[in-house]
């Protein structure tokens, strides 16, 4: 299959082609909610009434919009953890277990020092997150660049072995004291906490997300980094001819993912579940890995899929409350988008 | 002491049994060049189907036959998506995976508490009296006695004949299997067909097999464990038969362990296959000569 | 691009944003007022055979015996930001009672109760209670032991078992109490416990059952979402077994069952609804026994010895009555330590800091 990449086909045409590149997405988009919709009138449900409480919920009003955003944070950054080193076309799909061990290592901070005040902790909590989900992902970078293992297959199963890690603190010496021996870690303290905006749950955490779209995006467009991970990208041998340090690349590009993944983890871990527990993520890996492919690996794609697919999750509970259908129903509309969007014809024959 | 190590082999074998039959359906597509994550989603449509099927019949084979053309069926969604769409793999795996847990679990809700016999337990008459071995070997399902000769006939297929030989091609080359008359879409729709029939054969023993119920999302990660168990196995039929045995034995020994008392903590013990795996992976890619599929490497190192 | 591919990609854009227009200037349907909006939010799937689906029945009794009160239902949510978001988004949906039915909403309810004052809460098993949330859970100990005394009678190998999602520490004073019933009547009886480390995973819970057996139980109980596996299991290799949950499992075992234990919520959420309409709700903390409503247990099966039934009745006079206390000292756990001293009782209410197994339990607490 010799079809030319999306990214770098994106990545070279501006202007006119991103436009329509919108107007073919949206027009997708349409498509599979045509689709939806049509899975709905099967129900006995009435399509427009379900889009409008959707739509209501999720971007309607304040509140909806707050929690949306709450559940963006997450998404951004783990598709970016996938971007990012998807720049040289590794394939990391280990979202899921970075950020648990990012959420692990940031717990360990927040027990440890419960002491210290926020100003001090929060950071460090970040910092080890970073670190926790950077060392996650390193692991493959280093058995991908000495060529031993593909880091597709290695991120795969170190994600069973990072849920079972939290499951394993979580049951056994971390357990909560006070609890009823439920498997979670003791409350955070109150300096531990990443502090939100007034009185929605929109957290610092959206700094990080949007710090790390635009740093992703600088750094492919306007740095020699970017210069030299698109060379790579295009013709792996060249670039080695020409001197680029590839293996180097291979590292840094899985730390780098792993460790915002870890972010993403500390985030939640931090701002909205208080405390480390097994139902830490709804699979914020996994989605965010289809967020970047559908977006092609692009930071404003990745932005704009990220809020559509917290408007789907949200939209799951929203259908089920006001439209009496069952829980499952929400992952068919997701498969329904994904299969369309992904369905398109890459580049042309 | 044989009590308990006649009960891990039994274990082993009931636990391995769904895990084989969904390898050697990731075996089938990944040797044709394809990767698919939502292995699962197959797997849980075939539980489904075979169960509703059961209900409404009482016939197992009945229920085998639907169990499988729905995993089939389901995989042909993937394979429309991935082989004519062009769509990337991994993500239409897991958009597929999605799918599945879904819509089995939309299907099957009215079936949830619904008794079923199950599959019938076959004892083969002579062998079955056979001292230690006798009971733990030969007195289970017809799909566990057929999971290893259906292992063999997967190794025959694909290393012994010229379908075969041609799959495999399309799978380390698709453009030189192309620029020699082959057609890798027909043959990569076939293989995935396969692998879907597997991978509901591996759903029905799940909800048809010891634990007789259907229950939502009821693989509990089982078919990403297979995409695990193929490098496992290196790809190959045959060694797979092993793969789902230690990786089905794991999962069987920590529950052993805790009903002998003995103090281990069952998440350390789940993590060894795949510590295991990756491990064997890390060790045989030293070697640079990687045992994959040769396109599948593409897959894994470009995006298509 | 080619043109004829904008041109769709167009089109479809019109239809969408035209769509959306519809959709934003439609107003909200105009319907009957009910009296009452009552919320109720799921872990699992509300077909479970089990748990989950023991709420949603109760709340259709509910429904039944109070027309004009209207149900939002959502199941698969998640413990933790994801429950939050839902009741709040029931309580903007009109809901004025909330039902969050799984333990680990205990900390979403009740931040959304603080911020919802004129909402009311009701949480299963909850330990923390707010002015606007009640916590409920029927006391089980008592069922265990008295099914653990039947037990007890019935089993040959002197050897039961229990299959068990998590050793939570509810879960560990059902089956502390089931092995102190048990010996109370047979005191050579022990029992094993495997844990399968999450509420609901079928061919795990038959690997289970399975290693249990093979090491000689003849009772196999379950404390999962579901227990048709393992009854089903415990059943084909002729044991007996003790149910939980969905009482409908006795018919799976119509040899070996014992009896059961269930959860029938539906003349409690009745009450519940019933006092938000009138005013005359307040938070408490209900903790209900045998003697209630909510707490079933299922008609003892022809395996039971008739002087075994006789027995449990009478107990549960005793249970009842305060004559007979489950958790009398002197209690000491699997490992030797003492916990119960002579003399004294292990409260039912303080069953949360019960993080140990009690001697002739065989399995690992933490």
């Amino acid at each position: 299959m010799s079809t030319p990449s999306e990214p770098i086909a994106g990545a070279m045409a501006f202007g006119g082609s991103r436009l329509s590149g919108l107007t073919r997405a949206l027009g997708l988009l349409a498509l599979g909610l045509a689709v939806f919709a049509a899975v709905l009138l099967v129900f006995g449900k009435n399509p427009l009434r379900a889009y409008a409480d959707i739509f209501s919920s999720t971007l309607g009003s304040w509140y909806g919009f707050s929690e949306t955003l709450v559940k963006v944070i997450p998404l951004i950054l783990t598709a970016v953890a996938v971007a990012v080193p998807g720049r040289i076309w590794l394939i990391n799909v280990g979202g899921e277990g970075q950020l648990h061990v990012g959420a692990l290592a940031a717990t360990w901070g927040a027990l440890q020092w419960s002491h210290w005040p926020a100003w001090l902790l929060l950071p460090a909590m970040g910092g080890l997150g970073f670190l926790g989900g950077g060392l996650w992902g390193a692991i493959p970078g280093v058995l991908r660049a000495r060529g031993w293992a593909s880091e597709t297959i290695a991120t795969l199963l170190l994600n069973y072995v990072a849920i079972l890690l939290v499951n394993f603190v979580v049951f056994g010496p971390w357990r909560d004291p006070e609890g009823v021996n439920y498997p979670q870690t003791a409350e955070f303290a109150a300096a531990a906490i990443l502090p939100a905006f007034g009185t929605s749950r929109v957290h610092l955490g959206i700094v990080f997300a949007l710090a790390a779209l635009a740093m992703f995006a600088f750094v492919v467009t306007r740095t020699r980094w970017g210069l030299e991970m698109r060379a790579i990208g295009g013709n792996a041998e060249a670039a080695r001819r020409a001197g680029i340090p590839i293996e180097a690349y291979v590292v840094v590009l899985m730390l780098v993912g792993g460790g915002l993944a870890g972010l993403a983890g500390m985030a939640e871990v931090s701002a909205i579940q208080g405390r480390l527990r097994p139902s830490l993520s709804p699979g914020y890996g996994y989605t965010g890995f289809l967020i970047s492919w559908m977006a092609a690996g692009r930071a404003g794609g990745i932005l704009v899929a990220a809020f559509l697919l917290a408007v789907i999750t949200a939209g799951g509970d929203i259908l089920q409350m006001t439209q009496a259908l069952p829980g499952s129903v929400v992952h068919i509309l997701m498969a329904v988008i994904f299969f369309v969007v992904l369905g398109r014809r890459a580049g042309g024959r | 002491m044989i009590g308990t190590a006649r009960s891990l082999l039994s274990g082993a074998i009931l636990s391995g049994t769904p895990l084989l039959y969904a390898t050697l359906a990731e075996v089938v597509s990944e040797r044709a060049g394809i990767v698919n994550l939502g292995l699962e989603g197959v797997m849980l449509m075939g539980a489904v189907a075979g169960f509703i099927t059961m209900v409404q019949t009482g016939s197992a084979t009945a229920a085998l036959v639907a169990g499988a053309l729905a995993g089939a069926l389901f995989n042909l969604i993937f394979a429309f998506v991935v082989i004519t769409r062009r769509a990337n793999q991994l993500a239409s795996g897991l958009a597929l995976l999605f799918c599945g847990v879904g819509l089995s679990a939309l299907i099957g809700g009215p079936y949830v508490g619904s008794q079923v016999a199950g599959l019938p337990e076959l004892r083969i008459p002579l062998l079955a009296e056979l001292p230690l071995v006798g009971a733990v070997l030969f007195q289970h399902d017809g799909l566990v006695y057929a999971s290893g000769p259906l292992a063999v006939l997967t190794w025959w297929a694909l290393f012994h004949t010229r379908w075969g030989l041609h799959l495999r091609a399309v799978g380390e080359n698709p453009t030189a299997a192309f620029a020699a008359g082959k057609s890798p879409p027909a043959l990569q729709f076939q293989a995935l067909f396969i692998a879907g029939l597997l991978g509901g054969i591996a759903g029905v023993h799940l909800s048809l097999g010891p634990a007789k119920t259907w229950a939502e999302w009821m693989t509990a990660g089982r078919g990403f464990i297979a995409v695990a168990l193929v490098i496992f196995s290196k790809w190959h039929p045959l060694r797979a038969i092993g793969g789902a045995l230690v990786f089905g034995g794991a999962i069987s020994l920590q529950l052993q362990l805790q009903a002998l008392g003995v103090p281990v903590s069952p998440f350390l013990l789940d993590m060894l296959p795949y510590l295991l795996s990756l491990a064997l992976l890390a060790a045989w890619g030293g070697a640079r000569r990687h045992a994959a599929p040769g396109s599948l490497g593409r897959v894994f190192q470009r995006s298509d | 691009m080619r043109p004829k591919h904008l041109g769709i990609g167009r089109t479809l854009l019109a239809m969408f944003a035209s769509l959306l227009l519809v959709v934003a200037v439609g107003g909200p349907d105009a319907a009957a007022q009910p009296k009452l909006k009552v919320g109720i939010i799921h872990l699992g799937s509300i077909n479970d055979a089990g748990y989950n689906q023991a709420h949603a029945e109760g709340v259709q009794i509910m429904k039944r015996n109070l027309p004009g009160v209207e149900v939002i239902q959502v199941e698969n949510v998640p413990e933790g930001a994801d429950a939050e978001r839902v009741m709040e988004n029931m309580i903007r949906q009109g809901a004025g009672l909330i039902i969050a039915a799984s333990f680990g909403y205990l900390e979403p309810a009740l931040r959304v109760a603080q911020k919802y004052p004129d909402v009311k809460f009701v949480h299963p098993g909850g330990y923390k209670r707010a002015p606007n949330l009640t916590t409920y859970w029927a006391s089980t100990p008592e069922a265990f032991y008295l099914m653990g005394i039947a037990a007890g009678m019935s089993t040959k190998t002197n050897k039961l078992g229990y299959v068990v999602a998590l050793p939570i520490s509810f879960f560990l004073a059902n089956i502390n109490a089931f092995e102190l019933g048990a010996r109370s009547v047979n005191p050579k009886a022990e029992t094993r416990v495997v844990f399968t480390g999450g509420f609901l995973d079928p061919a795990k819970e038959a690997a289970a059952a399975s290693a249990l057996l093979e090491q000689g139980v003849d009772v196999l109980g379950v404390i999962v979402d579901s227990p048709i596996t393992v009854v089903q299991a415990a059943e084909k290799r002729n044991a007996y077994s003790v149910g939980y949950h969905y009482l409908g499992a006795q018919k799976f075992a119509p040899k070996g069952w014992i009896s059961g234990i269930a959860f029938t919520w539906g003349d409690l959420y009745t009450r519940f609804a019933k006092q938000v309409m009138d005013g005359t709700w307040k938070s408490e903390n209900i903790l209900g026994g045998l003697g209630d409503d909510y707490l079933t247990i299922a008609p003892f099966g022809p395996a039971v010895p008739p002087e075994a039934v006789k027995l449990v009745n009478a107990k549960k006079q005793d249970l009842a009555s305060g004559k007979l206390q489950v958790f009398q000292g002197p209690l000491r756990d699997n490992k030797g330590v003492e916990r119960v001293k002579a003399g004294e009782v292990f409260p039912l209410t303080e069953l949360r800091k019960m993080d140990w197994l009690v001697e002739g339990v065989v399995g690992q607490a933490r």
